[in-house]
């Protein structure tokens, strides 16, 4: 019937939408990813103790880079936040290529490329929104001089990301502070002025 | 010139049968449409045919031409008639889809017939002027095959590769400016541009290309011209080539000119245009993507503003993380102890907080995250900051019946008890400052919640950033 013709189109023009949305909600979304990045920050809070305290940026390079790995390098900016230390990050950063997705990349169209093109989509791109672009580009790690499609898909998996990372954090402090808070009141050590 | 104003002539009339014709024919089938124009313009032929020869011999000074030249004058003509509706159905046809089919079929073709025209047009103007061999070698060749196609279909498909090389030649020779010129004026018609603004269309830039074509007739020697012959069928058949495999790769969305001088109005059909479409969608897609990521951000509309917004929460949750990290700087000394009881902690909080509890059955904290988990989809801060203003007050003094694993939590309470009053104090301040900065509210009150001095000094601290 038309209807059912109809919420069937509906239901595959939502179906593409969700495969695109599911690579990165879902991923960061889901509770095994919280428990994975909650082990691994952890972890990497745990090394941290071992050098003398070094203060909330150590703490955050290690959420960070545990996160990062948590994205299993499949993104510009879990690389960029892996390697940024190392020296060869270029090197690091361009093998890994865009990001990888379930779904088979599209299909190029063959298009006979005058002379003519111009290398940036069109007239669409005001000022503003390139500022804006620019702005974030320099918010997310690694992710200068991207084109907008790539800085775009780069920033929602960043975001997902991020709202995991803060969901975790979150959690951990709590559960550490009221942990301390139990504690004998000796071993409780109240904040320090940092 | 005479000459031109009869060919103006013969072709409003072409026009006036053309067009409803050529309109009526909306067929797909790109060589159908090219019969029924032949079909016409043949039988307008045989009018012409005299006359025409008229035409060529009064200036001709090529006797070996005479002969072939009444022929190849009539297909001159066929085929600048066809180049002329070319350019009328372009500017009149109503439908888009129309003028594809058009295109598609046209397109390599669509370039020569209108820069056939400028063969033509200058070069009956030529005729007194100069021997042109290269054209009487053209005209030759299109005789030929004129004659053997008559108004068979076949003869149309020799004639319209020939007529596309015809025409490239002198396109190049012209060079692309008079294509720009062309453009321009056909650009400005409307689609329902009145005939003779179309014929005008057509005579004008043929006129301003004749003065370019006359000079470089004038300038390049006929040779040149056979040699730019050669390329010029090359590169049409090349052309044609691709220009067929397009169409059949994408038989709704025709394709146009591939010598980009030709962009027809509005409509994407270029193939750059196609590629910066395909961009654009792809940006909007990504777009939309974010806009269901970032909460708040399904009523806003405009890239900018979106933007602007992805932008602030990004640095929102950057901010909320260095936050957090101070925080688990402070308490990260205790980490040694029950490490295990910590994982677990996590993970059932990350279970719980799925879920808004009933009851104010969590102490603050716990309360605060879960309030900030489903205050993130929605971001009504004013109203969430009322709430857990009153979750605080509420929580402690209602002692309720934790169901929760966490007997840990218990200890706490009491403790948040004294810090709840304090708190009472502190939000207005704490909370008008969060709200100007456009902090998450629960990020106060997850560190007031701790009720540690040094905490809610940090949570100062926190705001005088």
């Amino acid at each position: 019937m038309i209807s059912s013709a109809s919420t069937s189109a509906a239901a595959a023009r939502k179906k593409p939408k969700s495969d695109l949305r599911s690579p990165q909600e879902s991923k960061w979304r889901s509770g095994a990813q919280q428990r994975i990045y909650g082990r691994r920050l952890l972890e990497a809070l745990r090394a941290t103790r071992g050098t003398p305290p070094a203060g909330p940026r150590a703490i955050k390079d290690a959420a960070d880079s545990a996160l990062a790995l948590t994205a299993r390098g499949q993104t510009r900016w879990s690389r960029s936040l892996l390697f940024g230390r190392c020296r060869r990050r270029k090197v690091l950063l361009k093998s890994g290529g865009k990001i990888r997705r379930r779904r088979p990349p599209r299909p190029t169209r063959k298009f006979v490329s005058e002379a003519g093109i111009e290398p940036q989509p069109p007239v669409l791109k005001g000022k503003k929104v390139r500022d804006r672009l620019r702005v974030l580009s320099r918010l997310v790690p690694g992710c200068r001089k991207l084109s907008a499609p790539i800085l775009l898909e780069e920033t929602a998996d960043y975001v997902a990301a991020l709202e995991m990372q803060v969901k975790t954090m979150r959690a951990l402090a709590d559960a550490l502070s009221a942990a301390a808070l139990s504690s004998p009141p000796g071993e409780s050590a109240p904040a320090v002025e940092s | 010139m005479e000459k031109e104003a009869f060919f103006g002539n013969s072709t409003v009339i072409n026009w006036q049968m053309r067009s409803p014709d050529a309109a009526a024919s909306l067929p797909n089938m790109n060589s159908g449409h090219v019969n029924i124009v032949w079909d016409q313009t043949i039988d307008q032929s045989a009018k012409f045919g005299s006359a025409l020869s008229s035409l060529v011999s009064s200036p001709s000074s090529n006797p070996p031409a005479a002969p072939g030249g009444g022929d190849s004058v009539v297909i001159r003509e066929l085929i600048g008639r066809l180049g002329s509706i070319c350019n009328s159905d372009e500017i009149s046809a109503p439908s888009p889809h129309y003028h594809s089919a058009n295109n598609s079929c046209y397109s390599t073709p669509m370039n020569s017939p209108p820069k056939l025209n400028l063969s033509i047009f200058p070069n009956p103007a030529h005729m007194p002027f100069s021997a042109d061999p290269g054209f009487v070698e053209r005209a030759a060749r299109c005789s030929t095959f004129g004659c053997s196609g008559g108004g068979s279909h076949g003869g149309e498909q020799f004639i319209f590769p020939e007529v596309g090389k015809l025409g490239n030649a002198p396109e190049e020779s012209c060079g692309s400016g008079n294509a720009k010129k062309r453009k321009a004026v056909m650009k400005g018609k409307g689609k329902e541009a009145p005939l003779s603004s179309s014929i005008t269309a057509v005579t004008n830039p043929p006129k301003k290309a004749s003065v370019g074509g006359l000079n470089t007739k004038r300038s390049k020697p006929s040779e040149k011209t056979g040699i730019e012959e050669e390329s010029a069928r090359q590169d049409g058949d090349a052309a044609s080539k691709k220009m067929e495999e397009e169409k059949i790769a994408k038989p709704p969305e025709a394709v146009k000119d591939y010598i980009h001088v030709r962009a027809r109005r509005g409509q994407a059909t270029d193939s750059h245009s196609l590629a910066e479409r395909v961009r654009r969608e792809k940006i909007s897609e990504r777009m939309k993507l974010l806009q269901d990521l970032v909460p708040g951000c399904s009523k806003v509309t405009g890239k900018a503003v979106m933007l602007d917004e992805i932008i602030n929460y990004v640095q929102l949750l950057q901010r909320q993380v260095e936050f957090l990290s101070m925080k688990l700087a402070t308490v990260n000394p205790q980490i040694d102890f029950n490490m295990e009881n910590f994982v677990n902690k996590d993970m059932e909080i990350h279970q719980n907080c799925g879920l808004l509890p009933p009851q104010p059955v969590y102490p603050l904290e716990a309360t605060a995250s879960s309030f900030s988990f489903a205050n993130l989809p929605e971001r009504t801060p004013l109203i969430s900051i009322n709430g857990l203003e009153l979750q605080s007050q509420v929580n402690p003094f209602s002692q309720p019946n934790l169901s929760r694993n966490l007997t840990m939590q218990l200890p706490p309470l009491e403790g948040f008890a004294d810090t709840a009053c304090q708190l009472g104090t502190f939000w207005d301040d704490d909370l008008r400052t969060v709200v100007q900065m456009g902090f998450s509210q629960n990020q106060e009150n997850l560190f007031s919640s701790q009720s540690f001095q040094g905490s809610v000094t940090i949570s100062h601290m926190e705001i005088e950033l």
